[in-house]
């Protein structure tokens, strides 16, 4: 048996207060003993509150104060909380949950009589009620038309104060004795703020004087004060209106006068609210929302708001609006002035590039954040509330315009209409109701405790505790309130991205459900409004994709919504989409496929950008739809000699007859993968643009060195010979040899050789002709992977000139017949592939001619500018715009090119750093050896690299190779995502481009011609 | 479709409108205009009027003639003088390119781009222009001396006169137009007059002189007579120019303003002037763009040939006016350089960007132009560091062709048409010979 007031054990012994949930028991035995008899009865009851010992604290606290100004105050109130529960319930609980709230009744003891109200319990207090009494409490007159306030300034501040808590407390009571439901809590918070705003005003106007009547001011409440959701603490957002009084002057002396008048009028009001007096402060009044922002002016008139709305407003500044509300002032005005913003709001998602501002602009909200708080965060961060009122926000205004039903500006109202229209997946619409409703409980329970305004959940044990009790949780209540909360985090985090795309499956799927589903129509707005260019298409694809019941298709529900998300921010969304469909198709039920992409978000991520991106990427991964595992992977170009090794070990895996072809294409198959590797690396932007050249150069060397040993070993089978009669190199020409080569272009080489000791020239040209042919041969053959086409029209005498000479041969032909245009090409000659001894002669032989001791003669320069010259103008394409010819253009890669090996040829006897093939290590040494200005250098590598990646990006987002930037519309926007550019600027990227060559052009005529 | 654009396709139901004429500015600010049938005006909406920009001087690289015009709906006006039976409607239009990106060659998105930079920075550009024009009895003929409607001067009240009838009828058409006039007179030339437009915003004003230039036009045919915008019709008599007062606006504050400043002048508005000022020769070829141009601003008076700027100094380039009390909010500079054939986008774009970039690289004003310019001697301008202004187009040509803000301000394809452009004009000008040498050499050699 254990009675409460059982003699000996009183209910006050330590030990029971531990038990009941008291912290500091001595502490609070002394304090229940100068509660006297009330304190038996009042144990049970202050053990359920939050709080017990702050809660106990906090009555001895107001027992004491009603003691000091009247004992038999005192006395009331023990009398009341023993003998009415209701009243108890109500003082203690907010007594538990609220430091602050405790210490004002303190300061004001005759207050807690507010909680003896029973109606708080039923009844809501209307809009009005609450403004009337805080105008009375500054003395202005509730029914006046232009209410101002008759008290002392600091007197009225203070009441103004007073009266705020007053009805703060009233509130609370019915918060946390009464569970009100959280929506309903806002609801009455943003009530009380469009009260005390008009009572603010009503002292503003009194400190302005009698101008104040010149103007007509209306405050208009936004963000969620607006959305008549506001927390106990947080910033009330505001947009100032104003008007003259009467209308009828039209005088530019007196708008400034209207104008001064109201931005005092504004600024004052901010101040009373936030001003912090002996009874402290309200709130924070934030007008940065308004039209620019803190370098706006504080109030404009309805006309000016609506110029600016029209012409220069964001879409983030329309989102806000859709919370617009007037809640104080004149109220007509504020009126005038929703009327006027409404039909913009609703007309914003047609906007260009809306959707995916909208997004950029949450991206970076959430970038935001200090990454040390953004764990404990409960708005921004991912998971965070500001997620789902985002979502919310944005679905109302893809589908508001044509359905008013769920035009609602508060989030939780939204999104039950959103729900129930079907926008909205059901299961989804509760889940994130739940989540979003708890979240906000919790928000306000953080703040009343002190009411500080703050949206970081507490992360000390104590802290914990109260807040798990305040929302009741008994058992643990920190731990239990952490996993609820990590529980609904997670929910919000998982639904919010697919929010948008899931009822989008609803729409296709087949399936009998008594959801509401999407209606064809709406889902193909919601997907045009996403970027898709053609809905039906893509409801096509979606539908072949999800249809039957396979476990294929159900993990493809889950995925597709994530992956149509991220279709959407590329350029082609379509094209992602359908190119996904066939990569699907082809891999059927492999395993692992549809497994890693549900398991590791990264590679499903990457998989999409490259297919709504880059036809190049998507052309090889269609080809071997395995690659997708490649993306799981460091994207970082293979070492050469482990990609070397990787060619040799799996050509070696076939033998027998015929078997060239087959070593041929497994290191091909190597090829095609790293192509793959270093193209996806490119588009994903996570291999820089400076190194694709060179791994793409790397590639190279490598399939033809190891295609260069397994084509000697088939001649040599052929041939029935044991050794080879002679030794063989390959000297990589051009942009190879430059190591600038590029997605789609040829390789440049030549074929060198020198026959054994011994060994019959005659049959060793034979043998190393045959060679070089296979090799061609096999490497240009048609088959699933991309031929390596090898040009070898630089040799000497070009196509009429033998394919294979001998070291000798070069070394007579160059002695006897060496031009300035083969010394030129030579200065790109890098002897990269074959025998060792071999290569380093060659180099030998033709560094003399490349690089001249003495520099050019007259004659050659002269020659060389001819040739260019004459380059230009005939090599250019029929049809061709010599403005955006990446290679033969104004200023582009030929001109710099030319540019800089002119300077070689000159100066590279002399200067060592001049000796190298490639163009931007040349251009470096001419600037540091000063032939060059470092301006000039600084023009040209800008525009080369420039010219360069955008070369690289035509190649990618087309699928083939290409000099021009393409004309199709769908091409160049690709091209110009591939390079950074955001949606809908093609033509400022064009302009970049024209600039870069010109400028290049510029520095071109002055060093070349 | 937004509800501008449901509010004009309601408009051309209710007022019975057969056509509505789609208006855009070529790169030399001829306007264009393709008239669609009310039905089509949906989908021009959506996606815009296809057309090929290569046959438009300036818009299309001959190979990507594709290009669109999107109607701006915010532009919509009746046409005023259409008005017997069903009416005609105009709208002015942003050219696009395929893919919905705005087209650089657009002289209108040049101001825009340039307007938006401003806006970056806080501020919007404000402009007043002050339009001359020249009023003659016939249409030009080849070879004829031509003929102005009266004999009158400046503010000279003429009863019974043409100009003020005409005066009457084109400012109450472009009031109907939604175009405000502030102040209309003669001019000191024979048949000269001004009409003053209103301050408005930039692109608005851009527009609006766009509308006034063809308004006038119409009217003098109307009423049988020629107006002309040629910015030096007679030697004798003075050029038509277009001084225009320009300020900046940051919020509703005047950016220019700042009380008790020398001339209630604020340092962005000193930097302002100083920028326009160091750029005034390199913008030029914009500003004046014709070989008639330069002819206007070599006799003094009201046409600048010397970059400087003063206080009520009517010979200087830059004139800050007399401040009025408490009209703080209407300080402003008027500059004197632009004349009424300049294209009115390219000409607020280059001036406004000459302007911002005082503002940000922190111009120092140079001291201000007390004298009557043009009655100092060439030793004394240079003494005080006074530079003379291209005077003639070849020279402007040269100084644009290395002018980075320019380029960057008019994008690369305007720029570009331009130089190609003027450089033509020029070269065929330099060919001809005028009756000025016969009359001078055939006499005498």
């Amino acid at each position: 048996m254990s009675l409460p007031n059982q003699p000996g054990r009183p209910a006050t012994s330590k030990g029971s207060l531990l038990r009941l949930g008291f912290h500091d028991a001595s502490r609070s035995a002394e304090n229940l003993t100068r509660l006297g008899d009330a304190a038996e009865p009042l144990v049970a009851l202050l053990a359920r509150t939050a709080d017990p010992d702050a809660a106990l604290d906090a009555l001895v606290c107001l027992h004491e104060a009603c003691a000091e100004i009247d004992p038999q105050e005192a006395q009331a109130l023990l009398a009341a909380v023993v003998d009415d529960e209701g009243t108890a319930m109500r003082l203690l609980s907010v007594l538990g949950a609220s430091l602050a709230l405790g210490e004002h009744l303190c300061r004001h003891p005759r207050q807690w009589r507010e909680l003896t109200d029973p109606t708080l319990g039923s009844t809501r207090p209307a809009a009005y009620a609450v403004r009337e009494e805080l105008l009375r409490a500054v003395g202005a007159d509730p029914w006046a038309e232009v209410p101002v306030a008759s008290l002392a300034d600091a007197e009225a501040m203070d009441a103004l104060r007073v009266e705020y808590r007053r009805v703060l407390v009233r509130l609370a009571a019915r918060d946390l004795a009464h569970a009100v439901g959280v929506d309903d809590v806002a609801a009455e918070l943003s009530d009380l703020a469009g009260g005390t705003l008009e009572a603010a005003l009503a002292i503003a106007r009194q400190r302005v004087g009698p101008d104040h009547a010149a103007v007509r001011l209306a405050v208009i409440a936004m963000g969620k004060c607006g959305g008549h959701e506001l927390n106990y603490v947080s910033d009330v957002d505001v947009i100032f209106v104003h008007a003259p009084a009467d209308d009828a002057t039209d005088d530019g002396s007196d708008d400034a006068l209207v104008l001064r008048t109201a931005t005092k009028l504004a600024s004052q009001l901010i101040l009373i609210c936030s001003d912090h007096t002996t009874e402290g402060t309200i709130w924070p009044v934030d007008a940065a929302l308004r039209p620019e922002g803190k370098a706006g002016p504080l109030t404009r008139t309805v006309t000016s708001h609506q110029g600016y709305y029209e012409r220069w407003a964001k879409s983030w500044e329309f989102q806000a609006l859709l919370k617009a509300r007037p809640v104080a002032g004149d109220l007509t005005l504020g009126e005038e002035f929703c009327a006027m913003v409404a039909p913009l709001v609703w007309s914003a998602a047609d906007r260009d590039g809306f959707v995916s501002e909208t997004q950029a602009m949450r991206r970076r909200v959430i970038d935001h954040i200090p990454a040390k708080e953004a764990a404990r965060q409960l708005k921004l961060g991912e998971g965070g509330l500001r997620d789902v009122e985002f979502a919310v926000q944005l679905l109302q205004l893809v589908h508001g315009r044509y359905d008013e039903a769920i035009r609602s500006p508060t989030t939780l109202s939204a999104l039950a209409t959103l729900t129930r229209g079907g926008y909205v997946g059901r299961d989804d619409g509760e889940a994130l109701h739940d989540a979003y409703s708890f979240l906000r409980q919790l928000e306000h329970r953080i703040q009343l405790h002190q009411l500080r305004r703050t949206h970081l959940v507490p992360d000390d044990d104590e802290a914990m505790r109260r807040l798990g009790r305040s929302l009741g949780f008994t058992k643990e209540p920190g731990a239990a309130l952490d996993k609820v909360w990590q529980h609904h985090r997670r929910e919000v985090r998982r639904l919010h991205e697919k929010l948008f795309y899931r009822p989008l499956l609803s729409a296709v799927a087949r399936i009998q459900s008594d959801e509401v589903r999407l209606s064809s129509a709406a889902a193909a707005d919601r997907l045009a409004a996403l970027g898709y260019a053609d809905p039906q298409a893509a409801l096509r694809n979606l539908e072949a994709l999800t249809s039957g019941v396979s476990r294929s298709a159900s993990l493809q529900k889950a995925l597709l919504p994530a992956m149509l998300a991220w279709f959407a921010e590329g350029p082609d969304p379509d094209g992602g989409l359908f190119g996904f469909r066939r990569i699907s198709e082809a891999m059927g039920r492999t395993p692992w496929y549809l497994r890693t992409l549900r398991d590791e978000g990264e590679v499903a991520r990457r998989l999409a950008t490259l297919l709504s991106t880059s036809r190049y990427a998507t052309s090889l991964l269609e080809r071997e739809p395995e690659g997708v595992r490649i993306l799981g992977e460091d994207l970082a170009p293979l070492e050469p000699t482990a990609m070397l090794e990787e060619m040799r070990s799996s050509a070696a895996r076939h033998t027998g007859d015929d078997r060239l072809a087959k070593q041929v294409k497994a290191i091909r198959a190597v090829r095609r993968r790293e192509l793959f590797r270093v193209s996806s690396g490119d588009v994903l932007g996570v291999t820089d643009v400076a190194d694709v050249g060179a791994a793409l150069s790397r590639i190279t060397d490598a399939t033809l060195q190891a295609t260069l040993a397994v084509a000697e070993e088939a001649v040599l089978d052929q041939r029935k010979l044991g050794v080879a009669p002679t030794r063989m190199a390959v000297i990589a020409m051009g942009r190879y040899g430059g190591f600038e080569l590029s997605y789609g272009s040829d390789a440049d080489v030549m074929f060198v050789h020198r026959p054994q000791e011994g060994a019959d020239p005659q049959r060793a040209t034979q043998y190393a002709t045959a060679v070089a042919n296979e090799m061609r041969k096999a490497l240009a053959a048609p088959g699933t992977d991309p031929a390596l086409e090898l040009d070898a029209d630089l040799r000497p005498e070009g196509r009429q000139g033998a394919l294979v000479r001998t070291l000798d041969s070069y070394a007579a032909y160059y002695a006897k017949w060496s031009h300035v245009w083969e010394a030129q090409a030579l200065l790109r000659a890098d002897a990269v592939v074959g025998d060792e001894e071999l290569r380093r002669d060659f180099t030998a032989l033709i560094d003399p001619l490349r690089y001249p001791v003495d520099g050019l003669r007259d004659d050659d320069v002269m020659e060389v500018r001819r040739i260019k010259a004459r380059v230009d103008h005939e090599r250019m394409p029929k049809g061709a715009d010599p403005h955006l010819h990446l290679k033969l253009g104004r200023g582009g890669l030929a001109d710099i090119e030319w540019t800089v090996q002119l300077l070689q040829m000159r100066h590279a006897g002399q200067v060592e750093g001049l000796r190298t093939p490639r163009t931007l290590t040349a251009l470096a040494a001419a600037r540091d050896a000063e032939l060059i200005d470092v301006e000039d250098a600084l023009t040209l590598e800008t525009a080369w690299r420039a010219v360069s990646r955008m070369r690289n990006a035509v190649t990618l987002a087309r699928g083939k190779a290409g000099d021009q930037l393409p004309r199709e519309t769908r091409e160049r926007a690709a091209v110009a995502t591939i390079l950074g550019y955001p949606q809908g600027s093609t033509d400022a990227m064009v302009n970049d481009h024209l600039r870069a060559t010109r400028l290049a052009r510029a520095v071109v005529d002055r060093i070349f011609w | 479709m937004g509800k501008q654009e449901e509010f004009v396709l309601r408009a051309l139901e209710e007022r019975d409108v057969r056509f509505v004429r789609l208006w855009f500015t070529d790169v030399l600010g001829f306007l264009k205009s393709v008239a669609v049938a009310p039905a089509e005006l949906e989908g021009a909406f959506d996606g815009g009027i296809g057309f090929d920009g290569s046959a438009i001087g300036g818009f299309g690289r001959v190979y990507e003639a594709d290009m669109l015009a999107k109607p701006d709906p915010s532009t919509f006006q009746i046409l005023p003088w259409r008005s017997q039976g069903p009416s005609t409607a105009r709208m002015f239009c942003d050219i696009v390119m395929p893919d919905g990106s705005p087209s650089y060659a657009d002289p209108r998105y040049v101001l825009k781009r340039t307007l938006g930079k401003a806006a970056e920075a806080g501020f919007t550009f404000y402009t007043h222009p002050e339009i001359e024009f020249y009023l003659f009895k016939n249409v030009p003929e080849a070879g004829a001396e031509p003929v102005p409607v009266d004999r009158s001067g400046y503010f000279d009240h003429t009863p019974q006169s043409m100009g003020a009838d005409f005066r009457r009828e084109a400012i109450t058409m472009l009031e109907s137009m939604g175009i405000s006039v502030e102040f209309s007179h003669h001019e000191a030339g024979p048949g000269q007059q001004e009409i003053d437009l209103r301050y408005a915003d930039a692109l608005s004003t851009a527009d609006n002189i766009m509308t006034f230039r063809t308004v006038i036009r119409e009217v003098a045919l109307n009423q049988g007579i020629w107006a002309s915008f040629m910015p030096k019709p007679f030697t004798t008599h003075p050029g038509s120019g277009m001084h225009t007062h320009v300020s900046l606006f940051d919020g509703d504050q005047n950016a220019f303003y700042e009380a008790g400043a020398e001339y209630q002048l604020s340092q962005t508005g000193r930097r302002f002037i100083a920028g326009v000022l160091k750029h005034a020769p390199e913008i030029s070829i914009v500003t004046n763009q014709w070989v008639n141009s330069y002819k206007r601003m070599m006799f003094g008076g009201e046409a600048p040939s010397y970059v400087c700027w003063g206080h009520n100094n009517r010979s200087a380039m830059v004139r800050v006016p007399m401040y009025k009390p408490l009209k703080g909010q209407s300080t402003r500079v008027e500059l004197r350089t632009l004349d009424p054939a300049c294209n009115p986008y390219l000409a607020f774009a280059a001036v406004l960007a000459a302007g911002l970039k005082g503002i940000e690289e922190g111009y120092e004003l140079p001291r201000e132009a007390e004298d009557d310019v043009w009655t100092l001697t060439e030793r004394e301008r240079k003494s005080l560091g006074i530079d003379p202004l291209p005077r003639n187009l070849n020279e402007a040509i040269a100084i644009a062709e290395s002018s980075e803000l320019l380029a960057e301000t008019l994008g690369e394809n305007v720029f570009e048409f331009l130089l190609r452009n003027k450089r033509a004009e020029w070269d065929e000008y330099r060919g001809q010979v005028s009756a000025f040498e016969r009359d001078q050499m055939l006499p005498v050699i």
